[in-house]
């Protein structure tokens, strides 16, 4: 029984970071590279299922991404991924999560998986999309937002809660095979020790291009993108007014705030 | 032949030849006993781990000779029961080599090569000695039991902070029956030795050369005065003689028999224990063996012999579970409790002729013999108990070791499992952009060279929280301008610096800590400097005592001796004196780890102020509760910390004004525990650099800082 | 046909107000001669039209579907059938836990023009332009879908006002295809807990973040709050660490701050989604360490120094 985690290395913006000449992306260099925090959970769900199955569970994490993502998969490899898989080619580039969702999904056809998961959202671009859009391109039952999940290995169909706003769950019962977007604090993700992590990097990344996955160049990047990025810019920010002085004068001032809002004398 | 030419005890006196064949038989069955007993402990020790001693065997011989004759461990922090022990180990130990000398006489020397010595004058000043032997050993006996059953100092109790009164293994009643077997069997001993000796002077009392010379034994002729007077007569004396005799021998023989399977077996593995210590033991760590599986100790025979042997040489003294801040403070750690169950564990698993099973062999848990996450996870790396243990036992280590396992197996608290995390990420505990490490001298008026871009004479290593936590980056900047204003030539490494490791590698993720030593030392590597100074103690240790493992010797020093030096050759001058009562506290890794006690003492006095010393100063310095990576782990709710205790110490102080510290931790927890134990405003906790700012101040020509 | 369709969200019988956001929204893009129809999908739709009337809405279309709740198979099929009979150039959904669930999905299976998480939308030379976030919020991404005949844009809530003035648009039905859904929603779960506090009707919020360090420190804070007559309220990662109990969290999965006015964020980064519950509110202080804290860019004071240090001082003053 094969668990497909789809992984995402996310990037974080440095201090004092630049755009891009071309006015679309950040400049690279400002980019600081980490594995998504919601990648922890999921992969760390799978894992977890596997450790408490009885029949031989694999779990395999993909990522579509160029060669700066092994780091991100050998995390993976090091936290109970049996494999891992990353996919790229040129043509991939700028691929919006559609495109991506239809590589992923081709990989989970030449994988032959059973489940597949993926975080709610990416903590960088936030699309919430990738995963419900690969269930599309499988033609799976799909849940997003999976706060707490029951499921034994093979079954037909699983038993999940999802959490809507305002802390109320929804349970809800799905046939499997299906796709699930996981949220933060279903578990908690084991600790990867940098021995794990080092011993990680002996075991191979598998690499497939994406014609192995019989994908053309117009299913992926802009061409397969429903979407463009025209234009990235910094926003002007809010200014709160600073209230300055030392702790004592400061917390005088949000003292005179607190009353003023109560109408209590000053 | 004169009368005393002829002096001396005939051996067996009256005894027919098949009791001396008996008493040889008991005696060589006893050591029989003894000798396997000691096959069975030598055997369980190499049941441990291999490991490769360092140093020439003779200076260690002779650092342990010296420490055994002068008993110098034992009289620290208890100099009665040190003089006691003290009695205890010449008396015992002169009483020993009198019947060893008598049996070197008796079944050696005489029967083969017909030489005697043992009479005469040497027999009767050989009497003598012993007598004021037995006296003495019976003097410090005494005294033990009295501070025992009546005295009961505290770190006698065994009641253990990380059991629960009743669990099985709480309060371990059979310690105490060793213990009081132990001093009455020697008492016996020592007591029935006297009436023996008085019976035989009774029995004998006919023969002048025994009775004229009866004085040589003062104790023996009175206790056979008393006896005469209260109607013994020599036939009396003579069974009362050969019945103590065999009671004498009888005990003293079980008494022998039995030093491998008791307490008795400290004279031994404490002197071995001595023998193979690492005086830096805690200031520099055991690296990951290449080969091994996992990291860390899982299992009881992944210890070395070495520690093994320390855990039998544990007499459960009680110094270091006095010491330990964190038992102080309530936390389930006792290091001693540490050291005995591991001992019950290696005990009750490797003393039988098969090994048992691996599963059966780990030593972490909650049953009988094992030690809880959060015993190990209490502890500060404070090494208060590695530096006082008497018999060089090395907790310390250990508890590391078995920490390393746990972070394998990523056993922590989520905060400290997050801070790893962080530091891996951003070379820095607090999560900043490694661009913002050298942030903090933006405000200052003049540029710090970059020590990876030009050469400098010295290379400052400035530390995380010395970067990043905004109290501590004003001292930072204090630091720099005095620096600065003493014309030093120095740069910093900006961005090139990550935390130093040293309480990663006590937390006992070792991968993490060589991925930092190793990218601080190719920094280092690539820059060029005569020295490195640190405000950061913690810097200080690892870079000192564990970079050169990884390849990385560089001359380092702690920016007081730096500071100390300044002044004496005048590039820094006291202008304002500041006459204020001060105390010191003594950052645990420059004092205790690197007996750096002086210089800061040195300052304060340079700078005018009047120092008052703690009660718990210098190796006995309290630990402020931040090592060994708990400032990342949250203390319980509602316990009492060890920079509360530390603080409440000082307030005891009359007209206490400056609390001073020299360690960026120290600086943080201390001020917090000032206000939460309500001491604000009684005095005041300043770095010691900011004292040194008040007594110099920075020359007119620049901007004053803030 | 064109204009702009709007997919509505109910929940256990009750229309959500986002639903009503996403109707200004449309208003935003609407071009002469569009109209803008709103969509209601449950299994009682004309039970849920009334607040819908409002200025702004043309058209309101009942569906019914088999679904008692929200099941992306029922939406997928329902909405895709919508957008087949009625070709509208964009079509609004909320960005919501329940979009989440299906809208990628049909934007993929329909060829759809997709972005999510969009707080501004407006047309530019004609061009559809919608602008997100990126980076963690710290920029802004202005996206446009060239070639799509029809976009599905899922908008952020609490963004867009709610129409204020009534309408009356004309009702119709819409008969949806029949569906097999894969998967059946059973019941819904309130955690509960001894802690009533209930955070939608707090006027005077205090919160506290990550910024606190540890559990030990709560006390202090819950004192403070106490102190100064607020509600004591906390970001997720104080809830998911077990400080504060789950009903004191304020945020996208936590409660929203409805009827707060004075709102004091002390320790708290300003994720997005705790923005999600707060960012409404009249006044807003945020104490943090970090001057470049997410949550200084939506209040309207802010004190930058160590939290401990002014919840003391602030204490003093009570």
């Amino acid at each position: 029984m094969k668990i497909l985690v789809a992984v995402k290395q996310v990037a974080a913006l440095d201090e004092d970071f630049e755009i891009r000449e071309d006015g679309r992306d950040v400049n690279e260099d400002f980019l600081i590279r980490d594995l998504n925090e919601w990648d922890d959970f999921s992969l760390e769900e799978a894992v977890k299922i596997k450790e408490g199955s009885t029949q031989p569970v694999e779990v395999v994490a993909v990522t579509i991404a160029p060669e700066s993502a092994d780091e991100a998969l050998r995390k993976c490899l090091a936290k109970g991924a049996d494999r891992a898989l990353r996919v790229w080619d040129e043509e991939a580039q700028d691929s919006d999560p559609i495109a991506i969702a239809r590589i992923l999904a081709a990989v989970a056809k030449a994988e032959s998986a059973d489940m597949v998961f993926a975080g709610v959202q990416s903590s960088d671009h936030a699309f919430a999309s990738t995963g419900i859009a690969t269930a599309a391109f499988l033609g799976w039952p799909h849940a997003a937002v999976v706060s707490s999940l029951s499921y034994a290995p093979g079954a037909g169909s699983a038993v999940f809660r999802r959490e809507l706003e305002g802390g109320l769950l929804h349970e809800v019962e799905i046939q499997c095979p299906a796709v699930l977007t996981i949220q933060l604090g279903i578990n908690t993700p084991r600790y990867a020790s940098l021995r794990s992590i080092k011993q990680a990097a002996a075991k191979p990344i598998e690499v497939k291009s994406l014609a192995e996955l019989s994908l053309a160049a117009s299913d992926v990047g802009s061409a397969g993108s429903h979407s463009r990025v025209r234009r990235m810019y910094i926003p002007e920010k809010g200014r709160a007014q600073l209230i300055e002085g030392d702790a004592a004068q400061q917390a005088k001032r949000l003292a005179e705030i607190i009353r003023e809002f109560k109408g209590d004398a000053p | 032949m004169s009368r005393t030419d002829a002096v001396t005890r005939i051996l067996f006196e009256a005894f027919p030849t098949a009791e001396v064949r008996l008493f040889y038989a008991v005696g060589y069955t006893a050591i029989a006993v003894f000798l396997y007993g000691v096959y069975v402990q030598v055997r369980k020790y190499r049941r441990g781990a291999a490991l490769k001693l360092e140093g020439s065997i003779w200076s260690r011989l002779g650092d342990m000779t010296a420490k055994v004759l002068d008993q110098r461990t034992v009289a620290r922090r208890d100099a009665a029961a040190g003089g006691a022990h003290r009695l205890i180990f010449y008396g015992f130990g002169l009483l020993f080599l009198g019947t060893a000398t008598i049996t070197l006489q008796y079944d050696i020397l005489e029967p083969l090569f017909g030489i005697r010595f043992w009479q005469g004058k040497f027999y009767l000043i050989f009497s003598l000695v012993l007598d004021i032997a037995g006296v003495a050993m019976l003097l410090g006996l005494l005294y033990m039991m009295y501070r025992r059953g009546w005295l009961k100092p505290p770190k006698l109790d065994y009641a253990r902070p990380d059991r629960a009164p009743g669990d099985a293994d709480f309060e371990r009643p059979q310690y105490r029956r060793e213990d009081w077997a132990f001093l009455w069997t020697l008492v016996v001993i020592g007591f029935t030795g006297y009436l023996l000796e008085a019976a035989r002077l009774v029995w004998l009392e006919a023969r002048p050369d025994v009775w004229d010379t009866r004085w040589w034994s003062p104790v023996g002729a009175l206790i056979a005065a008393a006896l005469k007077a209260a109607g013994l007569e020599p036939h009396g004396g003579g069974v009362l003689r050969l019945s103590l005799w065999w009671f004498h021998g009888l005990l003293a023989l079980l008494f022998i028999a039995l030093i491998p399977f008791t307490k008795v077996k400290h004279i031994f593995t404490s002197m071995a224990s001595l023998l193979v210590a690492d005086p830096r033991a805690a200031q520099r760590l055991p690296r990951v063996p290449e080969n091994q599986e996992t990291p860390g100790v899982s299992k009881i025979t992944d210890f070395n012999w070495k520690q093994l042997l320390n855990l039998d040489a544990c007499t459960k003294c009680g110094r270091c579970h006095e010491a330990c801040p964190a038992r102080a403070t309530g936390a389930p750690l006792s290091p001693r409790d540490v050291i005995l169950s591991l001992r019950e564990f290696a005990n009750a698993t490797l003393e039988s002729g098969t090994v048992p099973a691996a599963a059966e062999l780990d030593v972490h848990g909650k049953s009988p013999g094992q030690i809880a996450q959060e015993t190990l996870w209490s502890c500060r790396t404070c090494m208060a108990c590695v530096e006082i243990c008497p018999v060089a036992v090395e907790h310390v280590p250990i508890i590391v070791q078995m920490r390393r396992k746990l972070v394998e197996d990523g056993a922590m608290d989520p905060l400290l499992t997050k801070t790893l995390q962080t530091i891996h990420k951003t070379g820095n505990s607090f999560g900043e952009s490694k661009r913002k490490r050298g942030a903090w001298s933006k405000s200052l008026p003049f540029k710090i060279k970059d020590a990876r871009k030009e050469p400098v004479e010295v290379l400052w290593f400035v530390g995380d929280y010395a970067s990043f936590d905004p109290r501590n980056q004003k001292v930072t900047q204090t630091f720099a301008a005095l620096l600065h204003q003493a014309g030093v030539d120095f740069g910093i490494l900006y961005d090139g610096e990550s935390n130093a490791g040293n309480d990663v590698r006590r937390v006992g993720e070792e991968g993490l800590y060589e991925v930092l030593a190793g990218a601080n030392i190719a920094a280092l590597e690539g820059a060029s400097f005569k020295t490195i100074v640190t405000t950061d103690p913690h810097s200080y240790n690892t870079i000192r005592n564990e970079y050169p493992d990884f390849g990385g010797k560089y001359q380092i020093q702690h920016y007081t001796t730096f500071l100390k030096q300044l002044f004496a050759d005048g590039r820094l001058e006291v202008e304002q004196p500041l006459k204020r009562r001060a105390t010191f506290h003594d950052p645990c890794h420059l004092g205790r780890f690197n007996k750096g006690y002086e210089a800061p003492r040195e300052l304060l006095k340079l700078l005018g102020c009047e120092l008052v010393e703690m009660g718990r100063c210098r190796d006995n310095s309290f630990c402020c509760g931040a090592g060994g990576g708990r400032i990342w782990i949250p203390d319980p709710v509602g316990t009492e910390k060890p920079a509360q205790n530390r603080i409440r110490e000082a307030a005891a102080i009359p007209g206490l004004e400056i609390y001073v510290v020299s360690c960026p931790k120290d600086l943080t927890m201390f001020e917090d525990a000032l206000k939460t134990t309500g001491n604000e405003g009684k005095f005041v906790v300043k770095e010691l650099i900011e004292l040194i700012r008040e007594a110099v101040p920075a020359p007119r020509t620049e901007a004053p800082l803030a | 046909m064109s204009g702009v369709l709007v997919i509505a969200e109910q929940r256990r019988g009750e229309l959500r107000p986002v639903s009503l956001e996403l109707v200004s929204a449309a208003q935003s893009l609407r071009r002469d001669g569009d109209s803008v129809a709103v969509a209601v999908l449950s299994a009682a739709p004309a039970s849920l039209t009334a607040p819908l009337k409002v200025a702004g809405v043309d058209e309101l279309i009942t569906v019914k579907v088999a679904a008692p709740e929200f099941d992306p198979d029922t939406f997928e099929s329902a909405v895709g059938a919508l957008i087949g009979a009625r070709q509208p150039d964009v079509v609004l959904v909320a960005h919501s836990v329940d979009s989440f669930g299906y809208a990628a999905a049909l934007a993929a299976k329909l060829g759809l023009g997709f972005a999510t998480d969009v707080f501004k939308v407006q047309r530019q030379d004609g061009e559809l332009v919608a602008t997100r976030g990126g980076y963690g919020q710290k920029v802004n991404v202005e996206v446009d879908f060239p070639g799509r005949r029809t976009v599905l844009l899922a908008i952020r809530a609490n963004v867009y006002k709610p129409p204020e003035l009534p309408g009356a648009p004309q009702v119709v039905e819409f008969a949806a295809p029949g569906v097999t859904s894969r998967s059946s929603g059973r019941d819904f779960i309130e955690l509960s807990s001894n802690d009533d506090v209930d955070m939608t009707q707090a006027e005077f919020i205090l919160t506290i973040g990550r910024g606190i360090g540890e559990e030990a420190k709560v006390a202090q804070f819950k004192e403070l709050a106490d102190a100064i007559g607020a509600t004591l309220g906390c970001s997720r990662p104080i809830a998911d660490a077990g400080w504060l109990p789950k009903s004191r969290q304020v945020g996208q999965s936590g409660k929203t701050a409805s009827a707060c006015k004075l709102y004091i964020a002390m320790g708290v980064s300003g994720a997005i989604q705790h923005l999600a519950g707060m960012k409404h509110v009249a006044t807003v202080v945020a104490v943090n360490t970090d001057a470049e804290a997410s949550i200084f860019g939506v209040a309207k004071y802010g004190i930058v120094g160590d939290i401990f240090e002014i919840a003391e001082e602030l204490r003093q003053c009570f």
